[in-house]
């Protein structure tokens, strides 16, 4: 079709060329051909879904010659809408990456020295089903455990319980959105998910606090961000930092960094003061509220101003603001919320705000999201069973991790890496570490390291060098998510879906599907009967009980349905999965457990004299260290620049665009150096850094020794106390020239 | 307090333009003194003896000087045109110049009026050299008597040839208006008159030392003009706009300074001024010294114009 | 004959993030060669803390309606699209750089083959009835692509109620990005 209105063109563009040269004032003394140059199209294009982040939008892979050159938004996937974040865009630069690993590496002594040696995928499968083998036979299934970041872990996740392990972590859940799961489940029974049930697009009043969308790329909160900008919403950014987010708002409070409870607890006390909440709602669906004005009784705005430093009259005018937006406001629970050790409670502050203004399931604030229904009936329920034989638990781990948080839904990651270096309350010998690198991830580095050497044997699954590979006894080259299937994405949004990830070329190198790996790897493990079916057969048995097929969704892409309820209809009586049923704006459990019922301000470390509280943030053109190797988007943003504030700056005798190395509060010093940026857009108390650069493994030739990773920084985790997230803010940096 | 953060990455662009260099610089240089070689040449064989006064006299032979300055001519230009052609990125499609013609491209009329340079600066030179007095060059003799009843109509081309090359090397640059130090009229004028002394210094440095006098009064009486012209060309940028007032302070108070002032002014214009004034009268003897730096301040002039002109931000 | 059409483009600074995903969409699509770029990110923060504005722009040619790249080009390489576009020829390009000098927005290069180059409006998808690249994947809807001579009324809704400004307009090149405030 593209042949046809190409050819047509031409036609008529021979018959307008005098015109248009004369329009230039010249001559042609030679016929000239066309004005259009060659640009050349796809052979094919394959739609799967995206990896460069998490938030797995549907992409269209345009392959030429067998080889992706573009990577574009998926016209019909509810997540894309035909659009691409940065990141995604530059997809290909991950698929050609000239440092991935490209066959199994083992590590073994050479002449007195450790080093990684090429080996057969035989041999590397054999190694680690013998020595997982060993290592249960001599302390039990417990002891190995997996980490993973990423949907493509599904199969090793399967592949293992079969096996009889059962601890597994992502970073994920205690370095990043774990608080916010739980405050909202003690407030409102249920998490607010990823993607997040927020009706961002319709808020007319919207909160954030330190979320930077903008430079938080993920696309569908931005694409539902324009939207409520454009349609006139009012934005409040509560952030220490102008942010992108921050240059689009109403009020901009660059808030003390470490007080945001304080500043929710005087909303919170306005609200309830003035009365200006949603009071049917409240009484009709909430618990605790005299609790919670005894708990915010005191939190004046004019105490909360000498905490925060944000204006009396901008505390009130919001708070006064949300009153009159009412449940057409939303605050903004944030996603990455692991900031200062009191982050459950922070979120909980949120929670109880977004109750207040009675947002809940109302246009513009907290909505219901649902599985596509179809898929989760044959994975759920009797249609699966099919399957289930697939997935025998063959033997059960003496031990099940039980947390120490008492609200650990899941299992944080530092509490692995704490109880790996002190074997208490039962050795832990074995990681496996799938497309995580957790040296960058987990904050605490001494610590982490000190549990690596503490592991009998550790599995690397991952498509780069990242530093965590260069640990590991058996490195296992991952094909990209450009090159394999994976499990189909099926998770909870307001339009459900099914999206299929599909290999829009074969891999590259010696790499795998982590599908096939997994199922290498059950062979040797003794547990045959699993992964019976071929991948794509395995795809087509859950897909035609939807009535759809592989086929089908190879070509499109995605299925979906549409909007599912989101909105509470007047007078629909709403039921809450708490002990109460009810919104808990006290919980009674967190008492319980001996925490405060309502949130209470706990004052942040202050910064040490000469010191700056180092803030870390996205960039919208790379997801964290990940594609900090990327060539492709690294071209825009090779390295990350340490921001101070202008003045704080000058009196360091800071020069803006030189280059410095930082040391900690606890006298560490950062292996490489950062690109100074001195700039208004933040408090002079305050630093900040994109997180994800300084990448310290050679291999990694692009990212080696860019920018500073802030992890380096973070060697002091603020534990919270509730479900064991590791607060990382609470840490400072100085600066040095050698 | 303003901060401006871009990611444009192309190279030559920003932070600042830097499209054109020494080569550029050199063929302007190279360009104005091919022309002024011209000029100076043609109107000396209009004027003298066989000139447009006395057209029935033949000239047997020609004064050395107008030899040599109308052979030098096309040869200097050809010197430039190959450090033109050296800055041209698409080398291969360098026959493009001719297969179109863009009125409103200074460009475009410069490529042409070539056509019109080196044929008839070659025809003058075949007639005032005199090849058919040396046995090697008897082939050129039949064009000689072919062309030598038209040398004044020759020569009254090449004058305004001349000036239409002398004047382009400024016009080239002073029609972007998007660069504000360029754009400005007067630039055309600067260089074709820088040019043309740079040609008489030229000449004044390898003429016999009974005719030096005559080029150091040309000299002489063209620096002083290039001296009111460049005056123009600083009052017309401060009084220009705002983007031509920074421009031009950039130039005479910015990076650049020091050598526009020392080299070019100074040591360009003012010495060699006073002392070629000097000479003409008889005060002093001659100096190669003095012709040397009007060269060198020439070739300053067209390094300084080209680089600060991209230096300096663009049009805004 | 259909109607000849006059493509411009209408950018939201007030929903544009500044994220590049316009620039990555543009390489990939144009396979624009590495150290270059059609299009890019301008961010200018003005103000003193904690009192400041920052305004955020994609930018690229400006496909002016007088464009000075056509005027002083001396080969006819850059020329006029029957679509009110500004184009390149690079068959006819000497890459004499007359253009990049001549451009008041600095929106050309050179490229690595010898030829100008720059932002085409994706031409080559205009003709499939595509939208440029950077258009189809900005996750904002901040870019929009308006044919001026359409009477669909696109152009006028989008600049309804708004402050519109263009770049440089006393240049006398009737530049066709409109930005809207």
């Amino acid at each position: 079709m593209a042949q046809v209105n190409r050819r047509q063109f031409l036609k008529i563009s021979s018959a307008f060329l005098a015109s248009s040269a004369a329009a230039g004032m010249g001559w042609p003394l030679i016929s000239q051909s066309s004005d259009a140059q060659e640009v050349l199209g796809p052979d094919r294009i394959v739609p799967t879904t995206c990896e460069i982040c998490f938030w797995r939008c549907g992409v269209d892979a345009y392959v030429r010659d067998e080889k992706v050159y573009k990577l574009a938004g998926h016209q019909h996937h509810p997540l894309s809408n035909g659009k691409l974040c940065p990141r995604g865009n530059g997809g290909h630069g991950l698929l050609y990456d000239p440092n991935r690993l490209k066959h199994p590496l083992i590590r073994e002594v050479i002449n007195g020295k450790e080093q990684f040696r090429k080996a057969s995928w035989e041999e590397a499968i054999s190694l680690i089903a013998e020595r997982f083998q060993q290592i249960t036979d001599q302390y039990g299934t417990e002891s190995i455990v997996m980490f993973s970041h990423g949907f493509g872990a599904s199969f090793f996740k399967k592949l293992f319980s079969a096996y009889g392990i059962h601890t597994f972590s992502a970073p994920s859940y205690a370095q990043c959105r774990g608080p916010r799961s739980e405050a909202f489940k003690l407030t409102f029974g249920h998490s607010i998910g990823s993607p997040e049930g927020l009706d961002i697009a319709n808020s007319k009043y919207l909160v954030l606090l330190g979320s930077h969308l903008g430079e938080n790329m993920h696309n569908t909160v931005v694409q539902d961000f324009s939207t409520a900008l454009s349609r006139g919403c009012e934005v409040v950014v509560v952030d220490p930092r102008f942010s992108v987010a921050a240059s689009k708002a109403k009020y901009w409070l660059p808030i003390k960094p470490g007080t945001d409870v304080a500043l929710l607890r005087a909303w919170i006390h306005i609200l309830l003061k003035e009365k200006i909440y949603d009071v049917d709602f409240i009484e009709q669906n909430a618990v605790g509220l005299d609790e919670l004005w005894d708990g915010v009784k005191y939190a004046t705005p004019e105490r909360t101003y000498a905490l925060t430093g944000v204006p009396v009259d901008q505390i009130v005018q919001v708070a006064r603001d949300l009153g009159r937006y009412g449940s057409s406001a939303l605050i903004h629970p944030g996603r990455h919320v692991t900031w200062y050790g009191d982050d459950t409670q922070r979120e909980r502050a949120i929670a109880i705000l977004n109750a207040l203004v009675g947002n809940y399931r109302m246009p513009g604030g907290i909505i219901k999201q649902e599985k596509f229904t179809p898929i989760q009936a044959t994975l759920n329920q009797k249609k699966f069973k099919p399957y289930k034989g697939d997935f025998p638990v063959t033997r059960n781990a003496g031990h099940t991790f039980q947390s120490k948080y008492p609200f650990a839904s899941k299992i944080p990651a530092n509490e692995i890496v704490n109880r790996t270096i002190s074997a208490d309350p039962y050795p832990i010998k074995s990681w496996f570490v799938y497309g995580t690198n957790l040296i960058q991830s987990l904050g605490d580095q001494p610590g982490t390291l000190e549990a690596l050497r503490k592991l009998d044997f550790m599995v690397a699954v991952d498509v780069l060098p990242a530093e965590i590979t260069g640990y590991a006894d058996v490195v296992l080259p991952e094909c990209t998510y450009l090159e394999r299937y994976d499990d189909l994405d099926n998770r909870s949004y307001r339009t459900p879906y099914v999206a299929i990830r599909q290999p829009a070329v074969s891999p590259l190198y010696d790499s795998k599907p982590g599908h096939e790996i997994a199922r290498l790897l059950s062979r040797k493990m003794g547990l045959s009967d699993l992964f019976k079916d071929e991948i794509e057969t395995y795809l087509d048995k859950q897909l035609k009980p939807m009535g759809s097929s592989l086929d089908e969704l190879k070509k499109a892409g995605v299925l979906k349905v549409g909007e599912t309820k989101l909105y509470r209809q007047p007078g629909e009586v709403l039921r809450f999965k708490t002990p109460s049923g009810k919104i808990e704006l006290a919980s009674q459990r967190l008492e319980a457990a001996g925490f405060d019922a309502v949130p209470q301000y706990q004052p942040p470390p202050e910064n040490p004299p000469g010191y700056f509280r180092l803030l870390y943030g996205r960039a919208p053109m790379h997801t964290f260290g990940r594609t900090a190797n990327n060539r492709v988007l690294g071209e825009l943003m090779p390295e990350n620049e340490l921001w101070v504030n202008q003045i704080a700056g000058n009196d360091m005798k800071l020069k803006h665009g030189e280059y410095v190395y930082l040391v900690n509060q606890d006298g560490v010093k950062s292996q490489t150096k950062i690109k100074i940026k001195l700039t208004q857009r933040i408090r002079p108390d305050a630093v900040y850094m994109v997180h994800g650069f300084g990448h310290t493994d050679p291999r990694l030739e692009f990212a080696y020794q860019r920018g500073v990773n802030s992890s380096d920084m973070i060697t002091s985790l603020s534990i919270d106390p509730i479900m064991g997230g590791t607060g990382m803010n609470n840490n400072f940096v100085t600066f040095t020239r050698s | 307090m303003t901060e401006f953060v871009t990611n444009k990455i192309n190279p030559h662009v920003l932070p600042n333009l830097h499209i054109w260099g020494w080569d550029v610089a050199i063929y302007l240089f190279l360009g104005g003194i091919a022309g002024g070689l011209l000029i100076i040449s043609s109107a000396m064989i209009l004027l003298q003896k066989g000139g447009i006064f006395n057209p029935s006299e033949r000239v047997e032979e020609y004064n050395k000087q107008i030899q040599i300055a109308s052979l030098l001519a096309p040869v200097v230009l050809g010197a430039g045109m190959f450090f033109l052609f050296l800055d041209l990125e698409f080398k291969t499609h360098v026959w493009r110049f001719y297969t179109h013609f863009n009125l409103t491209s200074p460009m475009s009329w410069g490529s042409w009026a070539l056509l019109i340079f080196f044929p008839f600066s070659v025809f003058q030179a075949i007639v005032v050299c005199r090849f058919s007095s040396k046995p090697s060059f008897l082939f050129l003799a039949r064009w000689e008597k072919l062309l030598e009843p038209y040398l004044n109509k020759i020569a009254a081309v090449n004058v305004h040839v001349g000036m239409g090359i002398g004047v382009y090397t400024g016009i080239l640059l002073s029609t972007y208006y998007a660069r504000p130090l360029w754009s400005n009229t007067v630039l055309g004028f600067v260089f074709l008159l820088s040019g043309i002394s740079s040609a008489a210094a030229l000449l004044l440095l390898i003429a016999p030392s009974r005719e030096k006098q005559f080029y150091t009064k040309i000299d002489m009486y063209i620096i002083a003009a290039e001296g009111f012209a460049t005056t123009l060309f600083i009052l017309g940028g401060v009084t220009g706009t705002e983007s031509m007032k920074n421009a031009m302070f950039y130039l005479i108070a910015g990076p650049y300074a020091a050598w526009f002032w020392i080299l070019f002014v100074l040591s360009g214009l003012i010495i060699p001024l006073i002392l070629e004034t000097l000479e003409a009268i008889g005060k002093i003897r001659f100096s190669p010294l003095v012709p040397l730096l009007v060269l060198v301040g020439s070739i300053s002039l067209r390094f300084i114009i080209v680089y600060a002109g991209q230096d300096v931000p663009t049009f805004a | 004959m259909s109607r000849k059409r006059n493509y411009a483009m209408v950018i939201d600074t007030k929903v544009c993030v500044g994220c590049s995903a316009c620039v990555y969409a543009c390489k990939a699509e144009n396979n624009v060669p590495e150290g270059f770029c059609r299009d890019w990110i301008e961010e200018k923060t003005e103000g003193h803390f904690p009192e400041l504005t920052m305004t955020i722009r994609s930018n690229r040619c400006q496909h002016c309606e007088v464009a000075p790249c056509v005027t002083y080009c001396p080969t006819g390489s850059s020329h006029y699209g029957r679509d009110g576009t500004v184009q390149i020829d690079r068959d006819w390009c000497t890459g004499c750089k007359a253009c990049l000098a001549a451009c008041p927005y600095d929106a050309r290069y050179i490229h690595p083959k010898g030829y100008a180059d720059k932002c085409s409006f994706c031409q080559h998808r205009l003709k499939q009835g595509l939208e440029p690249a950077c258009v189809t994947t900005c996750p904002t809807s901040a870019l929009n692509l308006v044919d001026l001579n359409s009477n669909d009324g696109v152009f006028g809704q989008l600049i309804e109620g708004r402050e519109v400004l263009k770049d440089k307009v006393h240049a006398g090149t009737r530049p066709k990005l409109f930005w809207l405030h």
